[in-house]
């Protein structure tokens, strides 16, 4: 690691300027933006006075009361992802013969190439009353009516999970790919159960999966707006479309940014917390583990 | 004859729950998840490459000879297209054609563009057409090339917005009402007070309004008597306890084309809508006495009109065009297919010889106009926006 030379920082340079270029900059953009303010009915923006204020009239009860629903949204999603990718990936990671995993990889990943608003606005055609899926549900008496799921938050909650779970998939399948199945024999033949190999040699070596995949998830699924603009209604909202109805509808880029930039910021905070919240389980737990030789044993060494 | 080569309304199939349809449903009129809205990105892109530059380019002469191209800006599914291969056949110019979902959307990307946008046509609703105008995002229409323009009935020419047809001439207008499923709201509607009243109780849950922030509350200023274009606050105070505190819980959905699969598949009790749209509703449904269209007084009018943007690259198309539509058998085809009335003299009395569905839906009485206003931009008109958006907050708790 300590051997790179300089000269290879050249290697960086072209993603750095498209970083900054297309990331870094629109994105101070926004954060200035969200310290001016709406001059007038036909103004969008200006900024010769700059305040706070528009951060005080983004917090209101309208924009707490939409974050809740949207972060109810993405940790459910998140976990649904999780515990319906992580069998999945196991199986294609460790079961599936090798010549097979690609084929399967190209199956995950096919749908996931199709375009997002397609795939949502396919949802809103399964899950509209009077459909197919409606009838045959009706018709093995699941449901007694015709199925009422379009628009609520819950089909919002469906059609996440479907739209995010290649995400999850990938990184888990990446890291469990890494597990050699002969530690899993080792465990077993020392006396492991399936569960207790699963909980002490699989998860740990899952665990850089488990995290890139919640990242991957829960980040992008926060500021989703395709979603729940399609298949939310009224009941299903969240918080990006608020960011957007200032911005499109009441011309109002200032707020909006305002909105964007404590979005961002709310984000950052619940992944940082979720963060040190598992680095202190972990610690404890590996306290718990951690088994101490005798003294003679370390002596003797 | 365009009228001949397109399907009738009633060989419309009532498949428009379909993707393609889906889709279009997402891409109509004022729908605020129109295509063009999804990648709003693209145009805050615009805003940043038209921030260095303050060059405004003057755009094409219409001394010329008429371009090969033209480029319309437009509400989604807002034309019959036979109407736009005609215009290419007769007149050469090939159309490309852009949808938005709002005026503001349309307006930001003019402005960002600084009379680069490309665009030539663009359809700006009458309350805009003033504000466009003193920013500079309009052309002066040449009124030599519009020679049908005095095709258009006298009470849709030289209106107050614009005197003199300076910049616009009509395009469409139209009306928002309701439409109610009469086998499940059993008892007659006719007010906005009765669409608040069935929402509350026999349509709750299976109710949708506009997607436009304006028509949600001049629906409940409507109801109440208030001027629709009210500048005092208390009055907007008043709509959202209303409208976040009562309404909201018993709202399904913010949907504004119910007509293209709601109502053919009967999937809503009520459903605040535009004339033309609930038309298109109840021709696809395929018991369509079973919706009934309600025109309550007052009520809002909004009108569409054609408008050449500044620095058009192809004003003479622009013109030719806009002409084009002007000839009554055009027009009587574009109102065939849209649903809207589009202004132009003798119009009704053509669509009545062409035996059109539901006139009554698309054309109206004078005493029904009477009891109309049309929208205005106030200062109150951003917390339109605001209640809304604390509607959808409340409908998720």
């Amino acid at each position: 690691m300590r051997r790179r030379r300089v000269g290879e920082g050249v290697l960086a340079v072209p993603a750095a300027f498209w970083l900054v270029a297309f990331f870094v900059a629109p994105v101070a953009l926004v954060v200035w933006y969200s310290f001016g303010y709406k001059p007038g009915l036909f103004g969008t923006h200006a900024n010769d006075v700059l305040s706070f204020g528009r951060y005080g009239e983004a917090l209101n009860a309208t924009f707490a009361a939409t974050y809740a629903q949207t972060l109810q949204i993405a940790v459910i999603g998140t976990l649904a992802a999780l515990v319906i990718a992580f069998p999945m990936a196991y199986w294609m990671a460790i079961k599936v013969p090798p010549r097979w995993r690609g084929l399967l990889i190209g199956l995950v990943l096919v749908p996931y190439w199709a375009n997002f608003l397609v795939r949502t606005l396919g949802w809103q055609i399964i899950l509209t009353p009077d459909n197919l899926l409606s009838r045959m549900l009706e018709g093995v008496g699941i449901i007694d009516g015709p199925l009422a799921m379009m628009y609520t938050r819950a089909a919002v909650q469906l059609g996440v999970v479907y739209n995010y779970l290649p995400l999850m998939i990938l990184p888990l399948y990446v890291a469990l790919d890494r597990l050699d199945p002969a530690l899993l024999e080792a465990a077993r033949d020392l006396g492991a159960s399936a569960w207790r190999a699963l909980w002490t040699v699989t998860l740990p070596i899952a665990a850089p999966g488990i995290g890139a995949g919640t990242l991957l998830v829960f980040v992008p699924l926060m500021g989703d707006y395709i979603t729940p603009a399609v298949l939310g209604g009224a009941r299903g909202s969240m918080v990006g479309q608020l960011v957007a109805s200032q911005f499109q509808s009441a011309q109002n880029w200032a707020l909006g940014s305002a909105m964007a930039v404590l979005l961002v910021l709310t984000i950052l905070v619940t992944v940082g917390a979720a963060l040190l919240s598992i680095l202190a389980v972990r610690s404890v737990v590996r306290a718990n583990r951690a088994v101490r030789l005798p003294e003679t044993a370390g002596a003797a060494a | 004859m365009t009228a001949d080569r397109r399907p009738t309304d009633r060989e419309r199939e009532p498949l428009r729950v379909l993707l393609p349809n889906a889709t279009a449903a997402h891409l109509s009129r004022r729908s605020f998840l129109s295509a063009a809205g999804l990648v709003g990105g693209v145009a805050g892109l615009g805003a940043l490459a038209g921030c260095g530059g303050d060059s405004k380019t003057s755009g094409g002469s219409t001394d010329g000879e008429i371009e090969d191209a033209l480029s319309i800006y437009t509400w989604g599914d807002y034309d019959d297209p036979q109407v736009f291969k005609d215009f290419t056949s007769e007149e050469g110019p090939r159309i490309t054609l852009d949808g938005f979902g709002s005026n503001e959307e349309m307006i930001a990307k003019l402005v960002a563009a600084q009379g680069t946008s490309g665009y030539d046509i663009v359809v700006p609703s009458s309350y805009y057409v003033k504000q466009m105008v003193d920013n500079d995002l309009l052309m002066e229409l040449d009124h030599d090339l519009l020679p049908n323009l005095e095709n258009v009935q006298s009470e849709f020419a030289d209106q107050e917005f614009d005197p003199g047809n300076t910049y616009t001439v009509v395009k469409c207008w139209g009306t928002t009402g309701y439409a109610y499923d009469s086998q499940a709201i059993t008892r007659p509607l006719a007010t906005w007070d009765d669409f608040f009243d069935a929402v509350q109780n026999e349509a709750s849950g299976s109710v949708s309004m506009s997607e436009d922030p304006g028509e949600v509350v001049f629906a409940y200023f409507n109801a109440n008597g208030i001027d629709q274009n009210t500048t005092d606050p208390a009055d907007y105070d008043a709509a959202q306890e209303f409208l976040v505190d009562t309404i909201a819980p018993h709202l399904q959905a913010f949907d504004s084309y119910p007509g293209s699969s709601v109502i053919p598949t009967n999937g809503r009790k009520l459903v605040q809508v535009w004339n033309g749209d609930s038309r298109i509703g109840k021709l696809d449904n395929p018991e369509p006495d079973r919706w009934q269209w309600v025109l309550p007084a007052p009520t809002n009018l909004w009108q569409d009109n054609w408008a050449i943007a500044a620095g058009a690259p192809h004003p003479v198309a622009a013109h030719a065009f806009i002409n084009h539509v002007l000839q009554p058998e055009v027009s009587l085809a574009e109102l065939q297919y849209i649903g809207y009335n589009t202004a132009v003299e003798g119009v009704e009395e053509a669509a009545a010889d062409a035996g059109v569905e539901y006139p009554e839906i698309i054309f109206f009485t004078s005493d029904q106009l009477s009891t109309m206003s049309e929208g205005e931009l106030t200062d109150l008109t951003p917390r339109q926006t605001k209640i809304v958006n604390a509607m959808r907050a409340k409908a998720g708790t």
